[in-house]
């Protein structure tokens, strides 16, 4: 039975939600084509005007979680000498991206009502 | 030199996942670092400002090394983190042991069975014994290197497969040797044995050159193999690190430690600017 205020009946996980947020930005980021992980940082950076930001290498235990889990494949490339990393979407990672997109919407949706309904509540 | 080696060398010292995955990480962040910071450049920022964005951007904090480590430990520690480490040492040894004794009764079981044992040359024994401390040495190495993930000091071990693969090598060749002088003499006492002798010398020798001959190419390729891989990442390492290129025969010293073996002082931890990733110029 579904938890009234909790999207799709599931328990809301504060922790979890910020983490998944993350991979979805990586997820979304990366559904433009393969990038370098510095590349990731800057389009995300960039598309969400400045909101979400990577600072002190907290991109890098993502991209290595997501890649663990299979959502994002991380292969090495070799040019003018360098060795490279890049990443693309996996199948998984994609049908992860369509399905948190959904759940993430839904809360935000939850949010925005709450904070509709507390606006109208005089003080 | 590059600008970003003092925090490579930093972040070096401060990661404790296994050696590959530490390469791995550093390669990718040194790449990272200057392309970020060459793309801050062509925005029209300062070197100076461009380097010390890309480091606050991309050089992980304390936290962030910590959730590194947790995400590279290796599945052994994770299974084995409720064991103290005194007693994981105990437990290892002990199947280390067991292993041994196992491949000892193995091979003599075989051979008991096997007819042609009856015409082997006596040294077939000390070859097969020193073949199965052989084995031990190789099942250790590669526990160590390919399941524990411990890169630390690897040249012991590989000094000891080396040895005994030799010793094995020798002890072959010394009894085909002996087995032969032996026969000579019996040979020069009652030349009338020579048809049989003759043939029996040669079958025991072939067993027991063929036997040292495998064990020491099998220890051979367990030096050459995971010598030579260590010594592609620490290579890579040294390459990274600008430290002085790492040689196979390094190996046999410490390859892990280059820069205290030149002498090379630590360098100092950078100093960071506070600047985060896009703030406007």
């Amino acid at each position: 039975m579904s938890k009234p205020g909790t999207p799709g009946g599931q328990e809301f996980d504060a922790q979890g939600f910020a983490r998944g947020i993350h991979e979805l930005l990586v997820l979304a980021a990366l559904r433009e084509g393969p990038r370098h992980g510095y590349q990731i940082a800057l389009d995300v950076e960039a598309h969400s005007n400045g909101v979400f930001r990577f600072r002190h290498g907290t991109l890098y235990p993502i991209l290595h979680r997501m890649d663990a889990k299979g959502l994002i494949h991380g292969r090495w490339s070799s040019g003018k000498g360098r060795r490279k990393k890049v990443y693309s979407l996996t199948d998984g990672g994609r049908r992860h991206l369509s399905g948190e997109a959904d759940r993430v919407q839904d809360i935000m949706s939850g949010l925005m009502r709450m904070l509709r309904r507390a606006r109208k509540v005089p003080a | 030199m590059s600008a970003f080696l003092p925090t490579l060398r930093r972040l070096d010292r401060d990661l404790s996942v296994p050696l590959p995955d530490r390469v791995r990480i550093l390669r990718e962040l040194e790449f990272d670092l200057k392309a970020l910071s060459g793309e801050f450049e062509t925005r029209g920022m300062p070197a100076e400002e461009a380097r010390a964005r890309a480091l606050d951007a991309l050089v992980p904090d304390g936290a962030t090394l910590r959730e590194l480590d947790r995400l590279h430990v290796p599945h052994y520690r994770r299974l084995t983190r409720h064991f103290s480490p005194g007693r994981l040492r105990t437990i290892e040894r002990s199947a280390l042991v067991l292993a041994t004794v196992a491949v000892l009764l193995a091979e003599t079981l075989l051979l008991l069975r096997a007819d042609w044992l009856r015409h082997a040359s006596p040294f077939l024994w000390p070859v097969l014994g020193l073949g199965a401390f052989l084995f031990a040495a190789i099942a250790a190495q590669s526990f160590r290197l390919w399941i524990k993930h411990d890169h630390q000091d690897p040249a012991a071990n590989f000094r000891t497969i080396l040895l005994l693969s030799g010793l094995t090598l020798a002890t072959g060749v010394f009894g085909v040797l002996a087995d032969f002088f032996r026969l000579a003499g019996i040979l020069e006492a009652e030349p009338g044995l020579a048809g049989s002798l003759l043939l029996e010398w040669l079958f025991g020798s072939c067993v027991l050159l063929s036997f040292s001959l495998l064990l020491a190419l099998a220890g051979g390729l367990a030096w050459f193999i995971p010598a030579h891989w260590l010594a592609l990442v620490s290579g890579a390492r040294a390459e990274l690190l600008g430290h002085p290129p790492v040689l196979r025969a390094d190996i046999f010293a410490n390859p892990l430690r280059p820069a205290e073996q030149t002498g090379r002082t630590p360098d100092p931890a950078p100093t960071h600017h506070p600047a985060s990733l896009g703030e406007p110029s």
